[in-house]
């Protein structure tokens, strides 16, 4: 019996070696270990030993049962394993194929900048507060201090309805609007249409401006120039250089342009800049008396300054469009670059 | 305006280079908008002598001309001008100059012989029109010097933007007292000096001014027995420096005052004068005057003109008249300088369409007390130029003088605006170099204002033209003190905010339209006869008849957008935009729309993604992501009749009574109209509506730790039945434990009876408390079909 036992191993472990997958394992497997299999049958056959051989025997066969169990184990590992493999490498794919990309939109380009100038306004403690494109002559030349006469107000340059109102021609309207129904200090940013009749490759008749606002005990005209500074180099980069030239405004007074050094040549001159260094942003100043005396503000007891620029000319410092009426066909292959 | 470097000198000192120049005056707020070097276009061009000429052996029309330039060598230069004689003095292009109509000049052979240069007329040179001959030159100037040079044309002229407020810069003494506001140098105004003649000029004219608030001052000279001429040359020049036409020798004096002071001169042929003398008065309503550039005007009776005993002679301010111009017979002259309202001239211009340097000056504001000096200038100048007797004396009607301007100036006020610490000595300093006279005396300053200042009335005005001066580069950088506010949100904000990111990341462009539409668009969109939408409020002054109403609809501007893109070949429109609504309501509203627009193709087109047609349930998916992301969840559908839409695909999004917005797919009419081939899907949402009835608190609801059991259900129903019917008495019926319910399929055909469909859900059971029992599963399974059997004859479809 012990004969018979190390044969069964022997030729077991011999046949394993043999075996190349698991479908040819599993009657191998049935051929020792199953009801009438070899090694089933010799354990059976134990009965029949005398006391004094059975535990040797039994030992033994124990062990061999074991070794083989073990042997068939690792055999049906491994080619699990390697039948794995060969799955997955009939399951290769060209990963060439184009990715299946989630479709997603972008936001209009003016609407970008736009944002974009909120959020640097929102975080120095300016409220984003809006007005009606429709508007009067007082809010819109009148309170802000411009002359009768003044050509801004021709039909030349202005909409007019036919009700008599007009299209804003800035944001600015909304400063007085604010400031006569709040007490100060004020601290707003005002985003919005404005329009004049205008139409070439670089103006359009409707266009988007942002006002701002800020009104206080004692608003200065170097906390101007803090607040537009810390604006253009969040806005341009940190490298930005500002200059203040003097200007002309009828709503502020000192006024101000305000120019940031040209990115394209870093402020050596360029024909984008032509030649200056110098490309202007926006327009500003400090609130001038008049206005406050026109929303009853004591121009003794508050001080003030205010800015605009236009959105359409602050994107384009980047985008660099040359005529700039595309941004109002909403041409697909147009938005998409943004 | 433009200035020159030289002519400024003769004003002021100073040691700039042009770019320094241009630099500081911009830094004052005169900003120089271009640096140009006169006669840069004539480099390489010098002055020449024609030593001998000779025939060219093989043209008759071409001469072989010897050309001294001043170097060892002459050169041989082929002309064909007919006045090419020896000994004259020429323009000579040499090798390697570039004309001003741009071809460079080259060793060439003309005929066989050799040309080494270009002996140049005037219109070669781009300096005047004359073609005929070769440009003679004074005999006196050495061989060799560049022709700019020579012609005096080697200056720098600056091109200034003036502001509406500075009408005090618009002249070469204005700009030369801004350089001396920074330099500090003396001004060296001009000496005039010249003897009178016997003739009292009260015998020989007079004045009367009927309008004196419209003219406050009027003077004038009699310069009697003058030569017009043509100017001498350093005149011309400086006139042609600064893009000034030359006409003859007294308008051209004219001109030069008025680029000089600023002050606007004219010239009046004496004899021409009805009773030679002056009327300032308004025009009668109808009465014509001819102005010099030949045109006949008629004139309103709120315009003011300088007039004879008899007819107007000039638009006063704006432009002489033409029957008493000077012109070469001309002998005597009436020379008027006065002061006019700015706005008289400003409305007269305008009404008349005429804007003239004149105009320009005295409708920003000149300055009355320059009237006499400039003159008297004039008058000097006309004497030493075009010879003339001045009479005696001169006529000033001063009807308008107003007392000087008187202003309290606050120092510390000063650094209060500004932010800075500017000593008082130096305000002093800066407000004295300005021309204001600062009386010290006290804690507040007394300044007293020059007259060509006439921007200047309030403290804020000085303390301006401190800062100016004082250089706003040189003000502090500054941020505010004290804490930084936190900015209030408004819901309509946060709504607009939520509906765009959702509807980007949804896959959908942008769009941006002009606010202005056709008011053709309405028929387009196929609205009702009697819509409100059709009630426009439009422009007095449109750009074109497409953009002459504002819009009450945002969507014909998506449809002219798909119709733009599907012109270029893009078909996979998607698209959306926020924007106002105009609506005439008594009041104005201005309510905010949000509108998109879905046609022609999704997908990518390719392998893994491959294009498919829109259909309405794209654009239902939009709008429920969007009233998902606002927080509404409460709201019904319904079918409607707007006008836009499919009769049979479309919907309003209602909550309660009030609509939201509508969707759906558009009208084959309207798809006809913006020439679209293919279906497009459209919807409109009232931002207002949303924001009403958005949600944006969120409580935590707890997650079930127990498991859930899936059981699907399908049903044969009459083909009226609407698919969420079922769906609703399935909730009804489950009560919480029915966690969602969805439907998988919809089939009509052959499977099933005719006039019948089936629907197919998946309900999915689940408790919040306990393990779901197959036994309890079933019973409200169970329970589920035999509502849906007993309400809607739902059968069971095996």
């Amino acid at each position: 019996m012990r004969a018979e036992l190390e044969a069964i191993k022997t030729e077991a472990l011999q046949a394993l070696k043999g075996i190349e997958t698991l479908d040819a394992l599993e009657p191998l497997r049935i051929t020792y270990f199953g009801r009438r299999g070899k090694l089933t049958d010799v354990m059976k056959g134990m009965g029949k030993l005398s006391n004094e051989e059975r535990p040797e025997i039994g030992k033994l066969a124990n062990e061999v049962r074991a070794t083989l169990t073990e042997a068939f184990e690792a055999t049906a590992q491994a080619l699990q394993h390697q039948q794995q493999e060969q799955q997955l490498e009939t399951e290769a794919i060209d990963i060439t194929l184009p990715g299946r990309k989630p479709t997603y939109g972008k936001a209009h380009p003016i609407m970008q900048t736009l944002e974009r100038i909120e959020e640097i306004f929102c975080q120095m403690g300016f409220e984003v507060v809006t007005g009606p494109d429709i508007e009067t002559e007082y809010y819109n030349f009148d309170a802000l201090n411009t002359p009768d006469d003044h050509p801004a107000r021709d039909l030349h340059d202005t909409f007019y309805l036919t009700d008599g109102h007009l299209l804003r021609t800035h944001t600015s309207p909304v400063q007085i609007r604010t400031m006569e129904n709040q007490k100060p200090p004020v601290r707003i940013i005002v985003p919005g249409k404005c329009y004049r009749v205008d139409y070439d490759v670089s103006h359009t008749p409707m266009f988007h401006q942002v006002e701002g606002l800020l009104v206080d005990k004692h608003a200065t005209f170097s906390e101007l120039k803090g607040i537009l500074t810390s604006f253009a180099r969040q806005m341009f980069g940190d490298q930005t250089q500002m200059r203040f030239r003097p200007h002309f405004f009828p709503f502020t007074e000192p006024s101000a342009e305000v120019d940031i050094s040209c990115a394209v040549c870093q402020g050596n001159g360029c024909r984008s800049c032509g030649g200056t260094g110098w490309v202007e942003i926006l327009g500003a100043g400090a609130v001038d008396p008049a206005v406050f005396e026109a929303v009853d503000y004591d121009p003794d007891q508050v001080t003030g300054f205010a800015f605009g620029m236009g959105v359409e000319r602050i994107a384009n410092l980047q985008f660099r469009i040359p005529d700039i009426r595309i941004l109002y066909e909403n041409d697909l292959r147009f938005l998409r670059q943004f | 305006m433009n200035v020159t470097l030289n002519w400024l000198k003769t004003y002021i000192d100073f040691d700039f280079s042009p770019s320094e120049l241009a630099d500081r005056l911009t830094m004052l707020g005169v900003e120089v908008e271009s640096i140009k070097q006169l006669g840069a276009e004539l480099e390489g061009v010098v002055v020449g002598s024609v030593t001998s000429i000779r025939p060219h052996p093989n043209a008759d029309k071409l001469v072989l001309c010897q050309v001294d330039v001043g170097e060892t060598d002459e050169l041989q230069i082929v002309c064909g001008a007919p006045n090419a004689r020896e000994g004259m003095f020429a323009p000579v292009a040499t090798i390697g100059a570039t004309l001003p109509a741009g071809f460079t000049i080259k060793r060439a052979k003309l005929r066989g012989e050799t040309s080494n240069g270009m002996l140049c007329s005037e219109k070669e040179l781009g300096l005047s029109e004359d073609a005929a001959g070769l440009m003679e030159l004074p005999a006196d100037i050495s061989l060799g010097t560049p022709l700019s040079e020579a012609l005096g044309l080697d200056d720098i002229v600056l091109e200034l933007e003036v502001t509406p407020n500075r009408p005090d810069c618009l002249s070469l003494i204005g700009v030369a007292r801004e350089i001396r506001a920074e330099t500090g140098n003396p001004l060296q105004l001009p000496q005039v000096n010249f003897k009178e003649g016997e003739t009292d000029i009260r015998e020989v004219t007079s004045i009367t001014i009927n309008a004196p608030e419209l003219c406050p001052r009027y003077a004038a000279r009699v310069i009697q027995g003058v030569k017009v001429a043509e100017s001498p040359a350093w005149l011309q020049q400086r006139l042609e420096s600064v893009g000034i036409g030359v006409i003859n020798n007294i308008v051209d004096i004219t001109n030069f005052v008025l680029m000089e002071y600023g002050q606007p001169l004219h010239a009046f042929d004496y004899h021409k004068l009805a009773e030679n003398r002056i009327v300032v008065r308004c025009a009668t309503e109808g009465e014509q005057l001819t102005t010099l550039d030949e045109t006949e005007r008629e004139l309103t009776s709120d315009m003011l003109v300088i007039a004879d005993a008899e007819k107007p002679v000039a638009l006063a301010g704006i432009m002489g008249g033409y029957d008493s111009e000077i012109t070469e017979g001309t002998c005597d002259i009436l020379l008027e300088s006065a002061y006019f309202n700015p706005s008289s001239v400003r409305a007269t211009a305008k009404a008349l369409g005429i804007s003239t340097e004149a105009s320009y000056r005295f409708e920003r504001g000149a300055d009355p007390s320059i009237v006499p000096a400039a003159l008297d200038r004039a008058a000097q100048l006309i004497t030493e130029l075009a010879s003339g007797v001045i009479c005696e004396g001169i006529v000033d009607v001063y009807p308008g003088q107003q007392p000087l301007t008187q202003i309290q100036l606050r120092p510390e006020r000063v650094n209060f605006v500004l932010g800075t610490e500017i000593e008082e000595t130096e305000i002093v300093r800066i407000l004295s170099y300005l021309d204001f006279d600062v009386e010290t005396s006290g804690d507040i300053y007394q300044i007293t204002v020059p007259t060509f200042r006439s921007d200047i009335t309030r403290e804020i005005d000085l303390i301006e033209e401190i800062a100016r001066v004082y250089g706003y580069d040189n003000i502090p950088t500054t941020l505010p003190k004290g804490d930084i506010p936190v900015p209030a949100s408004s819901p309509k904000t946060e709504v607009r905010k939520r509906i765009k990111r959702f509807l980007l990341a949804a896959g959908m462009m942008e769009a941006v339209n002009y606010s202005f539409c056709d008011p053709n668009c309405f028929d387009k969109i196929r609205l009702a006869g009697d819509s409100p939408l059709r009630d426009t409020l439009k422009l007095r002054n449109p750009l074109s008849p497409e953009m002459s109403v504002l819009r009450t609809t945002l969507l014909p501007s998506l449809l002219e957008n798909a119709q733009h893109n599907r012109n270029h070949q893009i078909d996979t429109i998607a698209l959306f935009e926020v924007g106002s609504v105009f609506i005439r309501n008594g009041t104005q509203e201005e309510p905010e729309r949000v509108t998109g627009a879905l046609a022609g193709q999704i997908g990518e087109g390719i392998y893994s993604n491959p294009y498919r047609q829109p259909d309405f349930f794209d654009i239902k998916g939009l709008v429920e992501g969007m009233l998902e992301v606002c927080g509404i969840v409460d709201y019904t559908l319904q079918k409607t009749d707007v006008p836009i839409f499919h009769p049979g695909r479309n919907a309003e999004v209602l909550s309660g009574d009030r609509r939201l917005g509508t969707f759906g797919e558009a009208h084959p009419e309207v798809l006809e109209n913006y020439d679209l081939p293919y279906k497009a899907y459209l919807f409109e949402f009232d931002l207002e509506g949303l924001v009403d009835v958005a949600v944006f608190t969120k409580r935590f609801e707890p997650i079930s730790i127990y498991p859930k059991v899936a059981r699907d259900l399908a049903i044969v129903v009459d083909k009226e039945i609407l698919s969420d019917m079922p769906i609703e008495l399935i909730y009804e019926t489950g009560k919480e434990t029915v966690e969602s319910v969805r439907l998988f399929d919809v089939y009509e055909g052959e499977q099933v009876p005719e006039g019948k469909k089936s629907l197919a859900y998946t309900i999915t059971y689940h408790s919040a408390t306990e393990t779901l029992t197959d036994k309890a599963v079933n019973a409200l399974h169970d329970k589920v079909v035999k509502r849906l059997s007993q309400e809607l004859g739902a059968e069971l479809r095996m």
